[in-house]
């Protein structure tokens, strides 16, 4: 069974239009296609920087403001010029896009612009014939970046070939612990000198664990002029097999070009990562970042992504002060295991509770796990300040 | 001294408990005006005192017709039920109209005047008409058309093109979309963009352009500025430049307004650019300095539009608007600004689209604001009043025989005049494809000037077509559903902390997306699309507006001079900016010296160092 298509969406810089790609992106996932929403807004560099990391087969532009065949040029343009004229562009925007503009935009390299009236089930079957055949052969990756992320495209669809039905989760995981092996195998024994620093990300869906690395990661940029991070996000596949992986919208301070970071579906697989999960971030932590922070998709009280003795170095748990009862803590398996756990949304009316019942329940532990709070929404929080001191000194 | 807006924006819930009050004395004025028999007669007295004094004019064709019509009833308990329910024209709760005679043509000759349903003589003396040509309103024309196209010359050609036959000048101006967004014409993939759907404005200099000509400190000129994320700088741009133009005595004399609404952009129009409270806090700088500085200046118009274009129902387009509304007024009165400074100073912008609600949509806004406004904020008269501008739904508007938005703008522009709106924007049928043209324009213009001058409808006689049970009956609903919005935000902790929760926005998204989903299975007939479409109906000929990449290059290289010119000062400029920004007082004087040396980018790209960059909801 081959990998899902794996599509990149965006609105254009200057551009809030985004009902339409909601939209869109929804019937998209509902027929099987992952889709990395980018966000409005977004900047041709962006745009081709996140394509390329992100390995898709094609980016979809929805552009209502005008200058668009300026700007899929430049996008067009751009993937040629490195190396990417394999990822496809296609798009659309209502009236604003004329049929002479349309045949302007495809001679400058743009597969397909959508127009008004197009119904939703056109564009979806386009998308799943004209992007969901096996890719040709591969042109030669022109930077090491791009390199990189045809060889996570690999561990991807290996993985995919394998489950050829959908197996339970516990079977799936002893599966993909003896099966697909790729020179990872080989990294695990690499040197922790050339090794990056692997920080563990969890918690439950809505606690601000994007934002909180998006901020971390701003941080870091700042403080290491030449550093370089990736970053493995995972949103969970639906059922259909689509998936909306949606990280990269709301992360402002990650689109840079020394943040290298791929979004990945769970395909299938519960605990909050893929069955490729492993094997990926043994790849990113010998490619030369200086850190690399997966983040899981939000997890369940039982949940314990990060095996143990794996390539994950700290873990950190994102809490929000809104989980329930004094009793719901003592069911959450990470607390136990994390080795930060964060109070995110400080600022919030209970974060005061749920911190001293936090602090009570891991001194239970005995562990020397460190309890920050934080407020990741805010600009220059001292709270996540705090944790990048933290994660980068230790202290 | 300048607070955190958090922790405030809670009074929603008082002006629930407001206008659930002031209904419940309506009806106690009811009941009362029935039994106590002395109120009931000075009602009475009062009614007919009132009728008396309305003068009746006769119509071109001879019909003797009075300037205000009444219902007609002569019970003490209905007079009340009018009177306190609804008031007159001009008259406290305002449903009626803020101003007494709105649209009314100035009379010419008084026939006679209205009493107890008879007509007496007239006594007021007839004014001299001329025979040239009829004498012309005193009020500004309610016509305000919206524009802004390529470079800030092209825009300026089109406002003298638009004013030539108007008395008064009230230009209304588009951005480009780099501008909207605070950054510069030389960004990293913007150059397509630049003059695209807007002007494009980058520096003082180009602000100066725009209103080349134009008498900025004239009692005949207003400006109106729609943009909102980067609107204090914008805003002190047009300071700078009319500075430059017609020294520093101009400022006080300054009209106009800037849209500064950022809660609606983070609901509903994704142009923020700094988190919400830091773009809260520039606002409220600017509106401390407006209202101190610059009397007759409105320094945010609080807008609806974006809220309806982006899906919304038309209450939610009411009720967020006016919650929004709410929340500014509490956030300028924490500030120490008196109510009854700022409260003049604040304009309403609603969308008018085809659906029943808004047959009174308006009007209901209008007694909402101004029962809150009295009662929770204590305002007086003049704060108390829901000044609106209408624009009529480009949503409504489609690309398959275009032909068709002609009809649909007439009929959103009478229900627009129907709620009798302040001022009034009617679309070009060209939209759904193009910056309109000057041939669709004109027809837009003139779709107004057929309704207010041509036709008797709104001409003659106020609340010409007010009042009607079905009328009533969408008042009733529509105030009904607004203040439930208004207890979920409330309950949801007020207006601030409803957006950052993402109410609002998810709210709006799903009635989109239910509008979507009637259109596309037919139970919302859009004829030409989903009824009666004709499939030979080919792309239509209409002329398209585009910026030629000549003028978007010009405009690149104005800029570069401009930033060459004033590196050093620039500087200088942003440092001290930074600096009070940091320290958190009131930025907006040291905003106006950095719009005399700074591009919008670099002022946009400072401030965003200092407070960070908005993280887009999703």
């Amino acid at each position: 069974m081959p990998s899902p298509i794996r599509i990149l969406t965006a609105v254009p810089i200057c551009d809030g239009h985004d009902s339409a790609i909601n939209t869109i992106n929804l019937e998209f996932i509902r027929h099987g296609i992952e889709v990395v929403y980018l966000g409005y807004h977004r900047s041709v560099t962006d745009i081709v920087r996140a394509a390329i990391q992100e390995d898709v087969r094609a980016v979809g532009i929805s552009s209502y403001n005008g200058g668009h065949i300026e700007f899929f040029s430049e996008v067009t343009g751009l993937l040629q010029k490195r190396g990417a004229s394999d990822i496809k562009v296609f798009g659309g925007g209502g009236g604003t896009i004329t049929q002479q503009d349309a045949a302007a935009m495809k001679r400058k390299g743009v597969d397909n612009i959508f127009f008004a009236g197009t119904s939703l089930a056109e564009m979806t079957d386009y998308v799943r014939t004209q992007y969901g055949k096996p890719r040709n052969k591969r042109p030669r990756p022109r930077s090491p970046e791009q390199e990189l992320a045809h060889k996570l495209s690999e561990i991807e669809d290996a993985y995919a070939s394998v489950s050829r039905k959908r197996p339970t989760a516990s079977a799936q995981r002893s599966r993909s612990n003896k099966t697909v092996r790729h020179s990872s195998v080989a990294i695990r024994h690499s040197s922790r000198a050339e090794r990056a620093r692997v920080m563990g990300f969890t918690g439950p869906g809505g606690a601000g664990k994007t934002t909180l690395i998006d901020e971390l990661v701003l941080r870091f940029l700042n403080q290491n002029s030449r550093g370089r991070i990736a970053i493995l996000s995972h949103d969970p596949s639906v059922v259909g097999e689509g998936a909306l992986l949606g990280d990269r919208a709301t992360m402002i301070n990650s689109q840079n070009d020394r943040v290298f970071m791929r979004s990945m579906a769970t395909r299938g697989q519960a605990g909050g990562l893929s069955p490729a999960t492993q094997d990926c971030l043994a790849l990113l932590a010998r490619s030369g970042f200086d850190y690399v922070i997966i983040e899981t998709v939000g997890t369940g009280q039982e949940a314990m992504p990060f095996q143990k003795n794996g390539v994950v170095d700290q873990t950190v748990l994102v809490m929000n002060p809104d989980y329930g009862s004094r009793l719901q803590l003592q069911k959450i398996v990470m607390l136990d295991l994390a080795d930060i756990v964060v109070v995110n949304k400080s600022d919030l009316q209970r974060a005061r509770t749920a911190h001293t019942e936090i602090e009570q329940r891991l001194e239970q532990n005995g562990r020397d796990q460190r309890l920050i709070d934080t407020v990741a929404k805010r600009h220059r929080d001292a709270g996540v300040d705090q944790l990048f001191k933290l994660i980068s000194t230790g202290r | 001294m300048t607070g955190t807006v958090g922790g405030i924006m809670s009074k929603l819930g008082q002006v629930v408990e407001a206008i659930e009050k002031y209904n419940k004395f309506v009806l106690d004025q009811v009941k009362r005006a029935r039994s106590d028999e002395q109120f009931g007669r000075e009602l009475l007295g009062r009614w007919n005192d009132t009728k008396a004094k309305i003068p009746i004019t006769r119509t071109p064709t001879g019909v003797p017709l009075p300037r205000l019509a009444l219902p007609e009833i002569d019970e003490p308990g209905e007079i009340a039920r009018y009177l306190f329910g609804e008031g007159l024209p001009g008259e406290f709760p305002f449903l009626n109209g803020a101003y007494r005679e709105m649209y009314l043509e100035p009379i010419r000759e008084v026939e006679s005047f209205e009493k107890n349903g008879e007509t007496v003589a007239a006594r007021m003396a007839p004014v001299k008409s001329s025979n040239a040509r009829p004498p012309l309103p005193q009020a500004e024309e309610p016509t305000r058309l919206f524009s802004g196209l390529m470079l800030a010359e092209d825009t300026n050609e089109r406002f003298h093109y638009l004013t030539q036959h108007q008395r008064t000048h009230r230009l209304s101006t588009a951005f480009d979309g780099p501008t909207l967004y605070g950054i510069d014409s030389d960004a990293d993939g913007v150059f397509g963009k630049i003059g695209e759907g807007g002007v494009a404005i980058d520096t003082v200099e180009d602000m100066m352009r725009l209103y080349d000509g134009f008498d900025l400190g004239s009692p005949n000129f207003s400006a109106s500025m729609t943009i909102s994320g980067p609107a204090p700088i914008i805003m002190a741009m047009y300071i700078a430049a009319a500075k430059r133009r017609f020294g520093p005595k101009v400022v006080p004399k300054l009209r106009g307004t800037v849209q500064a609404d950022i809660f609606k952009e983070v609901q509903a129009q994704n142009e923020t650019i700094f988190p919400i409270e830091a773009s809260l806090r520039f606002l409220t700088d600017m509106v401390e300095f407006t209202t101190r500085e610059m009397r007759r200046w409105y320094p945010i118009s609080i807008s609806g539009y974006h809220i309806g274009e982006a899906g919304s129902t038309p209450v939610q387009q009411a009720a967020y608007t006016l919650s929004n509304g709410f929340a500014y007024a509490e956030m300028f009165a924490a500030r120490g600004i008196p109510v009854d400074q700022f409260g003049p100073r604040l304009s309403f912008f609603l969308d008018c689209g085809l659906d029943a609600e808004y047959i009174a949509l308006a009007r209901v806004s209008r007694r909402i604001w101004a029962i809150g406004m009295r009662d929770v904020f204590g305002a007086g008269p003049r704060a108390q009043l829901f000044k609106l501008h209408t624009q009529t739904s480009g949503r409504s508007l489609i690309a398959a025989e275009f032909k068709n938005n002609l009809t649909r703008t007439a009929a959103e522009l009478v229900l627009a005049y129907m709620n009798a709106t302040n001022s009034c924007h009617s679309n070009s049928a060209d939209e759904p494809f193009t910056t309109p043209s000057e041939e669709w324009i004109r027809l837009a213009a003139h779709g107004q000037a057929i309704l207010l001058e041509e036709s008797g409808i709104f001409k003659h006689t106020m609340n010409m077509l007010s009042g009607s049970p079905g009328m009533k009956a969408v008042e009733r609903a529509v105030e009904a559903a607004i203040l439930d919005e208004f207890r979920e935000i409330a309950r949801l902790g007020g207006v601030l902390a409803a957006v950052e929760d993402r109410y609002q926005r998810s709210q709006i998204q799903s009635a989109a997306h239910r509008y979507e989903q009637q259109i596309y299975n037919g139970t919302r007939p859009i004829i030409g699309l989903n009824r009666y479409r004709d499939d030979e109906d080919d792309a239509p000929e209409v002329k398209l507006v585009r910026t030629p990449r000549q003028k978007q290059q010009l405009q690149v290289d104005r800029l570069a001079k401009f930033k060459k010119k004033n590196a050093e000062k620039a500087k200088r400029a942003l440092d001290r900016l930074a600096d009070v920004v940091e320290r958190g007082a009131n930025c907006f004087t040291v905003l106006l010296e950095a719009a005399e040396v700074c591009s919008l980018g670099q002022i946009t790209g400072r401030l965003q160092e200092v407070v960070g960059r908005f993280r887009p909801m999703v």
